[in-house]
């Protein structure tokens, strides 16, 4: 984790316009000086966004997609593997590129997490 | 990886937290401070947004009140992920953790998905901290990642189309980098027989 030399707080209210998902909390910005701003720099000064960012500006579409595609994968995202297989470990050499892994765009369009929940 | 679990969670109350370790500021890598960082990312504005809300203005939280502790930052995260239909939570370069602190976080992590199933943890580190997550977690998926020549090929293309230096290549010189990149980091990653060889994926049951 990288030091953070700026503030750039994840809001704690309101879920995303278009999908009540926390997701949205993990790219917005709130202005500063309010009271939830205060609390979520008191709750953790670790923002996991500011490397996010850094770490999307460097890759590249569609490298090490194939991982996201095979069926281990698979069956981790839609918990086929039942309650005791919920953690997938993508272990690799320093360099290899596992902070990088990265859907095709085309891709996308074939899964849809929100359809395949098993409980 | 986040970007893309992301973009298939736009339709559904999915939540994905992420973090990424660093062996540079191992000190701040404590179980606390990460279950404080996922916290942080699973608030949303129900039930624990109303605690947190409360708790700050009577003054009990905050940088003039108490220190949260683990046992009850635990119990914020799994009302948090209870709350939620789905979490993903996704750890990059857990092997940059301190050993305890990795013992520690696993733990936790444990007692998370024990407690809350749905949850889906995908971490990623280098290979010789399989052991200590299958100590906690016997039946995780354990894939191990090697680029093909096409990930080398694509990474290094986008690079060399970024040059900040364009004027000093020319075709002959992008040909040269491509190839020799490519032989090497091929007989690095990929194997000696070159592009054709697959990447090594196990799982383990």
């Amino acid at each position: 984790m990288e030091h953070t030399t700026h503030i750039r707080e994840i809001p704690f209210s309101g879920r995303g316009v278009d999908c009540g998902n926390v997701l949205e909390f993990f790219n917005d910005t709130l202005p500063q000086s309010n009271e939830d701003e205060q609390i979520m720099r008191w709750l953790s000064p670790i923002e996991p966004v500011n490397r996010h960012h850094s770490v999307s500006a460097d890759r590249v579409d569609g490298v090490g997609g194939w991982v996201l595609e095979t069926s281990e994968f698979r069956e981790w995202r839609n918990g086929e593997g039942g309650a005791d297989r919920t953690v997938l470990f993508c272990s690799g050499n320093p360099g290899v590129g596992k902070t990088y892994l990265r859907w095709s765009p085309g891709s996308l369009r074939e899964v849809n997490i929100t359809d395949s929940l098993k409980y | 990886m986040i970007d893309s679990l992301c973009h298939q969670a736009r339709e559904g109350d999915i939540a994905v937290a992420g973090l990424y370790c660093d062996f540079l500021v191992q000190q701040e890598q404590t179980v606390a401070n990460i279950m404080r960082a996922i916290l942080k990312q699973l608030i949303g504005n129900g039930i624990i947004a109303v605690y947190l809300r409360e708790e700050f203005k009577r003054g009990v939280i905050g940088f003039g009140g108490r220190r949260i502790r683990l046992y009850e930052l635990m119990k914020l995260v799994k009302m948090a992920i209870a709350s939620l239909r789905q979490v993903f939570i996704c750890i990059d370069a857990l092997d940059e953790c301190p050993l305890r602190q990795l013992t520690g976080f696993l733990m936790s992590l444990r007692d998370i998905v024990q407690e809350c199933p749905r949850t889906r943890v995908f971490l990623t580190g280098r290979p010789h901290i399989r052991e200590n997550i299958k100590r906690y977690f016997p039946r995780a998926f354990v894939m191990h990642f090697t680029p093909k020549t096409e990930d080398i090929r694509n990474y290094l293309e986008k690079r060399l189309h970024g040059d900040n230096e364009p004027e000093a290549m020319d075709n002959d010189l992008r040909a040269d980098i491509m190839r020799i990149i490519l032989e090497t980091m091929s007989d690095t990653y990929v194997g000696k027989s070159g592009a054709s060889t697959p990447p090594i994926m196990y799982t383990h049951q």
